[in-house]
């Protein structure tokens, strides 16, 4: 057993290589949908063997609500510094759910602020455009007993021509129909779960923008020109370039030179999966496989550990 | 008043960009139809919105590109007037048209306090575009005067090239869709 039992801990350090592969080769939309997958599983993983390791660890402890039973010496060997990584482990365990309450807290608040600001229009007003002057456009998402709303303001929409426009109203709506503020809430959980998962929010955050770009782009039947809406709308504001600046800055183009750069390129492989023996199917089957094997590693370590635990107490 | 509007729509300095858009838009009829009754109502309500004032179903119809009919645009500014989103006053046989802007105003107040109040908003509200670093906004001018002038696959720009050039690029119909 040894320090396997600390591996679902670990593993989710694999999913940055793995996101980097699936953002290069696959559909936004099978990113998507993989990398949110695998953060689900690996947070819930590592909770479950956090919650394995506190039990073993500090069950024995006095003064511990739990079971002297459930903490048989036998286990104990198993585990290397039980009693450490116990107290550790609830220690972790408590900042995690602390964390998750309170994004799901802040979710919530967000929202319902959002519905309740958007709740002096007429109710059917949708897209609803705001009379400001600052460009931004964003998708609220849908809250018990009310439907998602796309919101733009004037500002944004006076620096779109007509067309371009067509392309921000798609690119919002497909975030709403393909709800993906789920994908992102699972993600940022599963990152308050186990910070090692916190690259996957951020490459998330991006694949479900291509994604929108994508049905944005199909919607309206022009690449180029839904690639000019993205970018034009983030140099709004932005009247000269500072050329003294630029030679600073990271070396690493941010998201939205990316994803302009996306849609100038062709169609990404409307299949979710590229075919084998080239090179986008070999990295694809080796991402699949990385996500494969270290969600059956974390499993296999909790059950492991589950078992040791079950088989040395009467339980 | 007389019902010129015209007048006003040439006069009007965010029109400026109006004129691009006829050349770069492939089957207009066909797409029109195919358009939702949702996003014409945005559109009408977004040229409403631009109008520096009350304006005629006809300059909403020209505003729009003149690929949709007039009655088609009356019918969805009654739809709007019906929602109570634009309010109408008469002028001679006519209406003039403007966005209701009280509710319209309030919500806007209300939103900005939310964007302004909560710095985490972007995971929650999904935003069209994000912040740009001064290397993303150089990286993203190359590529928007890439794609302006040619293809980018051969992309030699002209350096020094302004973004403001809707519908100004060549079209590249055999690369849509391909793959």
């Amino acid at each position: 057993m040894g320090l396997f039992v600390f591996l679902p801990l670990v593993l989710p350090l694999t999913a940055l290589p793995i996101a980097r592969l699936t953002e290069q080769h696959l559909h936004p939309r099978a990113t998507t949908r993989l990398l949110t997958l695998l953060a689900v599983v690996l947070g819930l993983c590592s909770t479950l063997c956090l919650g394995l390791l506190m039990v073993v660890g500090t069950a024995q402890l006095p003064g511990n609500p739990l079971p002297d039973a459930w903490s048989d010496p036998e286990v104990r060997a198993a585990v290397p510094y039980a009693e450490i990584a116990g107290s550790t482990a609830v220690a972790a365990l408590a900042a995690a759910f602390a964390a998750c309450s309170g994004a799901l807290r802040r979710h919530r608040r967000i929202r319902a602020r959002a519905h309740h600001a958007l709740a002096a229009l007429p109710p059917r007003s949708d897209p609803a455009i705001l009379p400001d002057e600052d460009p931004y456009a964003y998708a609220v998402p849908a809250a018990p007993g009310r439907p998602g709303r796309v919101v733009v303001s004037r500002g944004m929409l006076r620096s779109l021509d007509d067309n371009e426009q067509r392309a921000l109203f798609a690119h919002e709506r497909a975030h709403l129909t393909c709800r993906h503020h789920r994908y992102l809430l699972a993600v940022r959980l599963a990152g308050c779960l186990n910070p090692l998962l916190l690259p996957l929010r951020s490459a998330v955050t991006f694949s479900t923008e291509r994604w929108a770009d994508e049905e944005a782009a199909h919607v309206v039947g022009d690449r180029l020109l839904t690639a000019r809406a993205v970018g034009r709308a983030a140099l709004i504001g932005r009247a000269a370039p500072y050329p003294e600046l630029a030679h600073f800055a990271a070396t690493e183009a941010g998201p939205v030179p990316r994803r302009v750069a996306a849609l100038l390129a062709p169609v990404p492989p409307a299949r979710s999966w590229p075919p084998a023996l080239t090179p986008a199917g070999i990295a694809a089957l080796f991402a699949a496989a990385g996500t494969a094997a270290s969600a059956l590693a974390s499993l296999n370590s909790v059950v492991a550990l589950f078992l040791i635990l079950k088989a040395a107490t009467p339980l | 008043m007389g019902g010129k509007p015209f007048g006003r729509a040439l006069g009007d300095p965010s029109a400026e960009h109006s004129g691009g858009h006829h050349d770069g838009f492939g089957p207009g009829q066909e797409r029109a139809r195919r358009r939702g009754q949702g996003e014409l109502e945005a559109q009408v309500l977004a040229a409403l919105h631009r109008a520096a004032g009350p304006v005629s179903a006809a300059w909403v119809q020209e505003r729009l590109g003149g690929d949709l009919a007039y009655t088609t645009v009356m019918t969805i500014l009654s739809r709007l007037h019906a929602k109570k989103a634009v309010t109408r006053e008469r002028s001679g046989r006519a209406y003039l048209w403007t966005p209701a802007a009280d509710e319209a105003g309030l919500a806007a107040l209300r939103m900005r306090r939310v964007l302004d109040g909560e710095p985490d908003r972007d995971a929650v509200l999904t935003s069209f575009v994000s912040a740009l670093s001064a290397h993303d906004e150089q990286v993203l001018r190359d590529l928007l005067g890439g794609a302006a002038d040619g293809p980018p696959e051969d992309g030699t720009r002209a350096g020094g090239s302004r973004e403001g050039r809707p519908g100004a690029g060549p079209r590249r119909p055999g690369n849509v869709g391909g793959h």
